[in-house]
């Protein structure tokens, strides 16, 4: 695009807003790069204008208009609990958030596009759903945790600003659950566990997106929207208990209905709240999209498919591992290579 | 896809080679080495056959194998094929006719009866069909019915054999990838009828599939298969408990539940599976799929060769258990 854009991204302290930050700094095509948050991102960054402000509130509705900005890219969205947000400020932060923003937006006049990180959870997480979910099978099945209608609540408010808008490129990108050796968030705590717990009988199909595509495609998405919904999330799928065995994790098996207060226990030791995203239910039954939109509307192919993305894992965190390794593979293996 | 059979299939490690390693390895300790090395020495003088399986164990363990997209396993599909080989040719003693009619590669759509009230087993004896009698087997994905899918073991076991939800667009995208697929429009209204309905097909929901094949431009087999029926007599449902479990229906047959697990076992009926000409319909195109007159014309079309097919199958079957 030959015309200097203007970014604001929203959540600037969020990892996908300081990582696409960073990558956009380096863009010369982008003249002018704002951050808002309420604390300073993690990362060091050169040229972004931080503005401290809460999208809670409509503080947001006089500081945006005021930065000429043609793009806004909300990565403000949170799955999980953190430090300076405790679970039950998450539902007022995501959709509250977000219709203040929406608000925001509003009264900028000089924009043009609106991206937001959303995720997949709108889809829901059932045994007898579709293996690959296309964007328009949104809301068919039901919602059982508080994320997941949050996502589909906020995506509603998105659709009907992009409806009341046609002027404006509205994208909202849905990502599945992210994964790389540096990330620390509860799933990749919960992989990186020396024996991961899992729910006796059941083998859910994931679809863990690579952190460099994740931020990959937020930066494609951020310079080629395109109007409503696509899917970020790798080609095929993995096996949960295929990704343990790669990773090389000992697998703790434990009868399902015994895995709810179980886990939460265990979420709550490895920062997932009391269960907030669809983390039991998502390693129950798991849940595969299809990514086609993302790579031939958006143009972004990713460089890591299902398998990929957890070989990088397992390649790039098995030093973080204390002692040998008690998984059965390399028990045997060692055996093997002895016998052979 | 083709199963190529393993063709040097490793012996069970008997107790005699075990005993063997264990007598080797406490000469290596005599002889002052430690334990480590003492193994080391021991297992060179393993069998070749052993020392493969524990080879092929460890890259199972190390998780260095394939599942496609859909979670199908192949080499898991592999070790539990012996199985349904036992009840295919021992057990339910199937024939087989028309495999030919079964394209070697590209997609197609199989459509067949279903019958067998606890476990349908028919499908995995049409996929045994085809991998036995077939001049190049492939393994096919069938479409299992949605309630399986939230049952723990039973749903992690269909999909690695080839199951995958029983979804239109599971099936589409199945077939857009000349994938074999199997369907049973019947669904639970098949499964779930009494014994005394045995062979008189219900409705083929609303030409759900035809509109699938339509869509993908694949050709519809119609499959008649003959024994499943009997196989577990549903004789009465046990509503309430069906409805506490959300179970479409929990059947009750001469033996279970009164024999507890032992009900589980199916009776040894004969079977006889016949795999009709392909219906193309390839010259109507994508679009035909939105013409509902069209789906019920083939749909009836199939539904009719099915039954007319079971009807001269059950003929030529003769006696049920014999």
């Amino acid at each position: 695009m030959a015309i200097g854009r203007r970014v604001v991204i929203v959540g600037i302290a969020s990892h996908w807003g300081a990582e696409l930050a960073r990558r956009l700094e380096r863009d010369p095509a982008v003249d002018y790069l704002a951050g808002v948050d309420t604390v300073p991102p993690p990362i060091e960054l050169q040229r972004t204008d931080l503005i401290e402000a809460d999208i809670r509130g409509p503080v947001l509705s006089r500081l945006l208009p005021g930065t000429n900005a043609d793009t806004v890219v909300h990565c403000g969205i949170l799955w999980y609990p953190e430090p300076d947000k405790p679970a039950r400020i998450l539902h007022d932060v995501n959709v509250i958030g977000t219709l203040q923003l929406l608000a925001a937006c509003q009264r900028t006049e000089t924009l043009e596009r609106v991206v937001v990180r959303g995720s997949a959870a709108i889809y829901g997480c059932e045994g007898p759903s579709p293996s690959f979910f296309t964007e328009q099978m949104a809301g068919r099945l039901p919602l059982r945790t508080r994320f997941q209608r949050d996502i589909s609540e906020l995506e509603g408010y998105f659709e009907n600003f992009a409806r009341r808008h046609p002027h404006l490129v509205c994208c909202m990108l849905r990502y599945q659950p992210e994964i790389g050796p540096d990330l620390d968030m509860p799933l990749v705590r919960y992989l990186s566990l020396p024996v991961v717990p899992t729910q006796l009988g059941f083998d859910p199909r994931l679809q863990l997106l690579h952190a460099d595509d994740a931020t990959g495609a937020l930066e494609a998405a951020t310079r080629n929207p395109v109007c409503g919904a696509v899917n970020v999330a790798p080609s095929g799928s993995i096996s949960l208990s295929h990704l343990l065995r790669l990773a090389r994790r000992p697998s703790l098996p434990i009868p399902h209905p015994l895995f709810g207060p179980a886990l939460e226990r265990l979420g709550r030791q490895l920062g997932a709240g009391p269960v907030y995203g669809d983390g039991v239910r998502l390693l129950r039954f798991g849940r595969g999209v299809d990514n086609q939109r993302l790579r031939t509307e958006i143009g972004y192919e990713p460089r890591f498919d299902a398998v990929a993305a957890v070989r990088d894992f397992a390649a790039k965190s098995r030093g973080r591992r204390v002692g040998p390794s008690l998984h059965p593979g390399d028990l045997v293996g060692r055996l093997a290579r002895v016998g052979g | 896809m083709s199963a190529e059979p393993q063709t040097d299939a490793p012996k069970a490690p008997n107790a005699e080679v075990l005993a063997d390693f264990l007598r080797r390895m406490r000469l290596g300790i005599e002889d002052g080495l430690d334990p480590k090395s003492a193994a080391q020495r021991a297992a060179l003088d393993l069998p070749k056959s052993l020392r493969d399986a524990v080879e092929r164990l460890s890259q199972r363990l190390r998780g260095e194998y394939d599942e496609d997209e859909w979670g199908f396993d192949e080499q898991f599909a592999e070790a539990v094929y012996p199985l349904f080989e036992f009840l295919y040719d021992t057990w339910w003693r199937v024939e087989a006719d028309g495999v030919r009619h079964v394209p070697a590669h590209g997609r197609a759509l199989l459509v067949a009866n279903h019958a067998g009230s606890l476990f349908p087993f028919d499908a995995s004896m049409i996929l045994g069909a085809i991998m036995k009698e077939h001049p190049l087997p492939r393994w096919a994905r069938f479409l299992v019915l949605d309630w399986a899918f939230v049952l723990p073991f039973l749903s992690t076991f269909m999909r690695r054999v080839g199951g995958v939800p029983a979804s239109p667009h599971n099936a589409t995208r199945l077939l857009q990838q000349d994938e074999l697929v199997m369907a049973f429009p019947e669904g639970a209204k098949g499964t779930g009828k009494q014994f005394s309905e045995r062979y008189r097909l219900q409705r083929f929901g609303r030409g759900g599939f035809v509109e699938v094949a339509l869509r993908a431009g694949a050709p519809i087999i119609p499959v008649a298969v003959v024994g499943a029926e009997e196989i577990y007599p549903k004789l009465a449902d046990a509503k309430p408990l069906a409805r506490a479990i959300g179970a479409p229906f929990v059947p009750i047959t001469p033996t279970f539940p009164w024999l507890g697990p032992l009900g589980l076992i199916p009776l040894p009926s004969r079977w006889r599976i016949e795999f009709c000409e392909p219906i193309e319909l390839s010259r109507y195109g994508p679009d035909a799929a939105d013409d509902q007159r069209l789906l019920f014309d083939v749909s009836e079309q199939v539904r009719e060769t099915i039954q007319e097919k079971l009807y001269e199958n059950l003929v030529k079957r003769g006696s049920t258990f014999l």
